[in-house]
């Protein structure tokens, strides 16, 4: 995977949960939060220069997860903490591909 | 959280005593450079990015001179907290119209080990209301001044 379309994605997903934040907070205070409009905007911005199929990726897995997008840490997956094969660190160095783990399906992020 | 941990979180490497950017964006960048020097952050320009999407969802300013502009992103593997002092203070648009003079930069990845990043953020609001403790923090212009007045307040 590009890693620049990785990026973005991660960026999406940042947005997307402080969307989902802030939607809770209106549903569990009630008052209406000014700037969400100015999030989905940027959030549209980013789907037009997202490949679709990442971006149909996360949408499927994000019906299912809260978090589509995970950090590997110590070749772990922090989505379900299934361990990686040993492979899949250092196939995923050279950053041409999505990955996503073979136990959750989530798409993996690795800390440089 | 107990006392130790918290004031674990406040670095030395992470307090700038003397902010020099006029604008909310400088700023930022000016709290990002600590964790851009010590290799803390994933990516800069996406963490930034994400601060500044936070700050159209309402203003970060608190009031009384004081700023927490906080996220979550998967560009930091854990939470920090990088604290800057204005002398001149700067526009935050904040809820007071007053500009800030001290700010909180907490930033944290979506999932946390300990899951501590409300609860740092309620203990920095608990201590800045109170007002001596807020005029110590504005004065102070040294870490070890710094921790021992959190120590004081907590």
């Amino acid at each position: 995977m590009n890693n620049s379309q990785l990026e973005m994605l991660v960026h999406y997903q940042d947005i997307d949960l402080m969307m989902k934040e802030a939607e809770e907070v209106e549903k569990t205070l009630g008052f209406h939060i000014e700037g969400c409009e100015k999030l989905q905007k940027a959030k549209d911005e980013l789907e037009q220069n997202l490949k679709p199929r990442y971006l149909n990726i996360y949408k499927r897995l994000s019906t299912r997860y809260k978090r589509p997008i995970v950090p590997v840490q110590e070749d772990t997956c922090l989505g379900c903490f299934a361990k990686l094969p040993t492979y899949y660190t250092v196939r995923a160095r050279d950053d041409k591909e999505m990955y996503t783990c073979e136990n959750c399906g989530r798409i993996l992020y690795w800390m440089s | 959280m107990n006392k130790k941990t918290f004031i674990s979180l406040f670095q030395e490497n992470h307090y700038i005593v003397d902010l020099k950017g006029r604008t909310k964006e400088a700023i930022l960048n000016e709290l990002l450079e600590p964790l851009k020097q010590n290799h803390v952050v994933n990516n800069s320009d996406l963490l930034l990015e994400t601060l500044k999407k936070r700050e159209t969802l309402g203003s970060t300013g608190l009031g009384k001179e004081v700023a927490i502009p906080h996220c979550r992103s998967l560009a930091i593997s854990e939470l920090v907290i990088v604290v800057g002092r204005s002398g001149k203070g700067v526009d935050w648009n904040a809820i007071d119209k007053k500009s800030v003079r001290l700010l909180f930069l907490i930033v944290a990845p979506p999932q946390e080990k300990q899951n501590i990043y409300l609860p740092v953020l309620g203990k920095i609001c608990e201590m800045i209301r109170i007002n001596k403790i807020r005029k110590k923090l504005f004065k102070t212009d040294n870490y070890q001044d710094f921790v021992r007045i959190i120590e004081e307040a907590l």
